[in-house]
């Protein structure tokens, strides 16, 4: 459950001629990590060279791509899937060709419509802007002696021109200027000059004879045919759609796999007879995998190399690429949803401790802890069951999954512990404390015998107040503990980890001198703390508490001299301090909630709605200023709510990957990846298989 | 006399929590600007850059408890 699978090394072995069975039979297992060969790793061995149908599948499965691309169809295509027989009948009776040019045809008659469709428009732009000249199109070109400048301004230019040459403009703010100057060529260049200081843009006078108007008319039933034309062109693209979809989509699938496993033999060492496939399987798995593979196919021997330990120095007795084992995960179907944050550090080690599990304990009891609160805890279980059923995105699924857990948590905490729900406690002390602005559910409801159920099992009869000064300081200590408790568990995971890899004495020596620190700092802590703030442990009590403390950190200051240096001591001193404050996080976030909580309801309830806190004065409610209290209400709750999943989620995460597996974790491990396809259900008999 | 020693305990809080949120906004002002830097560049780092962003709030979590410290503790002693 701690450590990843266990793995075990095989060598398949077997001839040529049946090299595609046997990739077809490891591609079912879906349990057998290949190890690719390197060249001259072997004397006599070479890489293979793909299979012989792999070019052609490949271009194939290139044109499908095109195609879909094309015709617009995607993944989320819905499609009805076909039979694998059938599929590969169609496919070896070249179907993707004559498919090909069946919608070339269309695709270019599409493609080139609009492309004429642009220019088109680009000239009939052109010419609306022309029309508001009073010149005909084959005015502006044909002459000797002068030139035409036709285009866009920014601002009139005709103060600049003076009376050099003819111009003509037409000034509108919204449709765009637009100037056309007729000079001697001589005079083109300061023309030019005075224009593009007036923010000239050239425009290209169309080619033709006749009035602007015209020609505009012409271009227009140009356009209009041809856009006619275009919808028809995309009706029959869309036919094609409806028609080739299925096909289309099964063959994508049923090429890529093709196409990856023949191009399998590229990673593996062949000879002209015979081919080499080295491989990881858990070792559960190996003795099924070699009878599934000897029974499977006739030529082929697997051998069973090496159950892999876990020790260093058996793995750097092995061969460069056997020296890394595969990491797979071992995970029930609840530890399962906790591997994202542990793989947003990094993928463990073969040899050491996979936190998932020990994340999925306390991830959600600290998010419960911070929240607190059963008025936050049932939105955020329905929410999260909600994503865990529905969503697909794995970021979603682990936001999700704190919700659904942490939200359980904040539950039994809000409903046990702290006894509250919206910031407000169920029920109150039995008499109302004057000049408290403090609200329960008791009182605004008016149930008194909400007394008697909350008072049987809740702390004091009202359940612990997160901003009481009475409850400030065990909820303190109590964070402190957790955080003690949290930490213990990294440092000896720490060393388990060199121990699994080196043995005891190694890890002990290696990491149990920042064990002891800690341990030691906890014993001069606790000593002072209980001595100097909380005043409950007398000065010859403390005493042997501290010596036993300081000499642990001296042992432990030793050892870490002797492996990591002088500088580390400190840092380990001062980290075993800090981290351990750190878990203050777990009041200050509940207790920055519940301030703001208690703020709001107050600001809603009292100051609009006009609910006296005490619940034995009466009062005149407006209904007005009620509802509208209450709108208040939800929407300052929907945003603690909302600030509660951010830091609450964050700082539970963070107490995760910072404090507590920086302790232990390495990580840089390398994923175990089977040979196997992920299928996306268009073609049918894979389908019924896998269901 | 009471009320002013109270006075200068709230004074010491304010300031314990103000300057401790002080440095933690200097730190993560310079983490945040590497950190959306490190996700236009690649948006899968964005659980990452999170992580580092919220590193520096031990910072303001020590003031809070000195604060908390502070408030609850020192008026009893």
């Amino acid at each position: 459950m701690f450590l990843p699978e266990s793995m075990s090394r095989i060598v398949i072995v077997g001839a040529n001629s049946c090299i595609d069975k046997t990739i077809e039979v490891l591609y079912g297992l879906e349990n057998v990590h290949l190890i690719d060969h390197t060249v001259d790793a072997d004397e006599g061995f070479t890489l293979g060279t793909p299979r012989p149908y792999s070019p052609k599948t490949a271009e194939r499965l290139l044109k499908v791509r095109g195609l879909e691309k094309d015709l617009g169809i995607n993944k989320h295509t819905k499609t009805q899937p076909i039979s694998e027989s059938e599929l590969r009948s169609q496919i070896s009776s070249d179907s993707v060709e004559s498919i090909e040019s069946e919608v070339k045809v269309v695709i270019d008659k599409r493609n080139d419509l609009n492309q004429r469709i642009t220019e088109l428009n680009a000239k009939k732009k052109n010419l609306e802007l022309l029309e508001r000249l009073p010149i005909d199109i084959d005015m502006y070109s044909g002459y000797q002696s002068i030139v035409a400048l036709v285009g866009t301004v920014e601002r009139d230019p005709t103060a600049a021109a003076a009376d050099m040459g003819e111009l003509y403009t037409s000034m509108d703010k919204k449709e765009g200027n637009v100037v056309a100057w007729f000079v001697k060529n001589d005079d083109r260049t300061a023309a030019q000059n005075i224009l593009s200081e007036h923010g000239f843009t050239e425009i290209n006078v169309p080619e033709g004879t006749g009035s602007v108007q015209a020609n505009l008319a012409i271009v227009r039933g140009e356009l209009d045919s041809m856009e006619r034309e275009l919808e028809a062109v995309q009706k029959e693209t869309e036919e094609l759609f409806e028609k080739h979809k299925h096909f289309l989509r099964a063959s994508d699938e049923e090429l890529a796999v093709e196409s990856e496993k023949g191009m399998l033999p590229v990673r593996i060492a062949t000879t002209k007879y015979t081919f080499v496939m080295d491989a990881w399987v858990p070792t559960p798995e190996a003795g099924n995998v070699k009878a599934t593979v000897e029974k499977e196919v006739d030529a082929v021997y697997v051998s069973i190399e090496e159950n892999r330990g876990r020790k260093v120095e058996e793995s750097e007795k092995q061969e460069g690429r056997f020296q890394t084992v595969p990491t797979k995960m071992k995970h029930g179907k609840v530890t399962k949803l906790f591997e994202y944050p542990t793989l947003m550090m990094s993928v463990p080690k073969y040899n050491e401790v996979d936190p998932t599990v020990l994340i999925s304990i306390f991830l959600p009891l600290f998010f419960g802890f911070m929240v607190g609160d059963c008025g936050y805890a049932i939105p955020f279980i329905i929410l999260g069951a909600y994503g865990l059923k529905y969503a697909k995105n794995p970021d979603w699924r682990a936001i999700a999954t704190v919700l659904f857990f942490g939200g359980i948590w904040a539950f039994i905490f809000g409903f046990f512990f702290f006894g509250e729900a919206l910031g407000m406690h169920f029920v109150g002390p039995e008499e109302f404390v004057e000049g408290t602005v403090t609200y329960t559910w008791a009182g605004l409801l008016g149930l008194d015998n909400l007394h008697n159920f909350f008072g049987a099992f809740l702390i004091n009869g009202h359940g612990v107040g997160k901003i009481d000064s009475e409850y400030v300081g065990m909820l303190l200590r109590l964070s402190v503990y957790v955080g003690v408790v949290h930490l213990a568990i990294g440092y000896l995971v720490a060393i388990y980890n060199k121990t699994v890899q080196h043995g005891f004495k190694h890890g002990f020596k290696e990491k149990g001198g920042p064990f002891l620190i800690f341990v030691g700092v906890v014993l001069v802590g606790y000593a002072l703390g209980f001595n100097m703030i909380m005043k409950t442990l007398s000065g010859e009590e403390m005493l042997p508490i501290m010596v036993v403390g300081i000499l642990l950190i001296a042992i432990g200051a030793f050892l870490v001299l002797k492996t990591e240096g002088a500088m580390n001591i400190l840092i380990e001193t001062v980290d075993a301090f800090g981290n351990i404050l750190s878990y203050t996080r777990l009041v200050a976030i509940g207790m920055s909630k519940a301030g703001m909580a208690l703020a709001f309801n107050y600001i809603a309830l009292g100051m609009i709605a006009g609910v006296d806190p005490n619940p034995a004065v009466g009062g005149d409610l407006s209904i007005i200023m009620v509802i509208l209290g209450l709108l208040i209400f939800c929407f300052l709750h929907l945003m603690i709510w909302t600030l509660a999943i951010l830091s609450g989620g964050l700082h539970a995460l963070r107490l995760q990957l910072v404090e507590f597996m920086i302790k232990f974790y390495e990580g840089e491990g390398t994923m175990f990846s089977p040979l196997k396809f992920k299928h996306v259900k268009t073609i049918s008999d894979i389908a019924t298989k896998e269901a | 006399m009471v009320d002013t020693a109270l006075g200068f305990i709230a004074i010491g809080a304010g300031l314990a929590v103000g300057l401790a949120g002080l440095g933690t906004g200097l730190a993560q002002k310079d983490i945040g600007a590497a950190a959306v830097g490190a996700i236009t560049e690649d948006s899968k780092m964005l659980g990452k850059a999170l992580m580092f962003m919220v590193l520096p709030e031990t910072i303001v979590i020590f003031g809070l408890v000195i604060a908390i410290l502070a408030c609850f503790v020192l008026p009893g002693m």
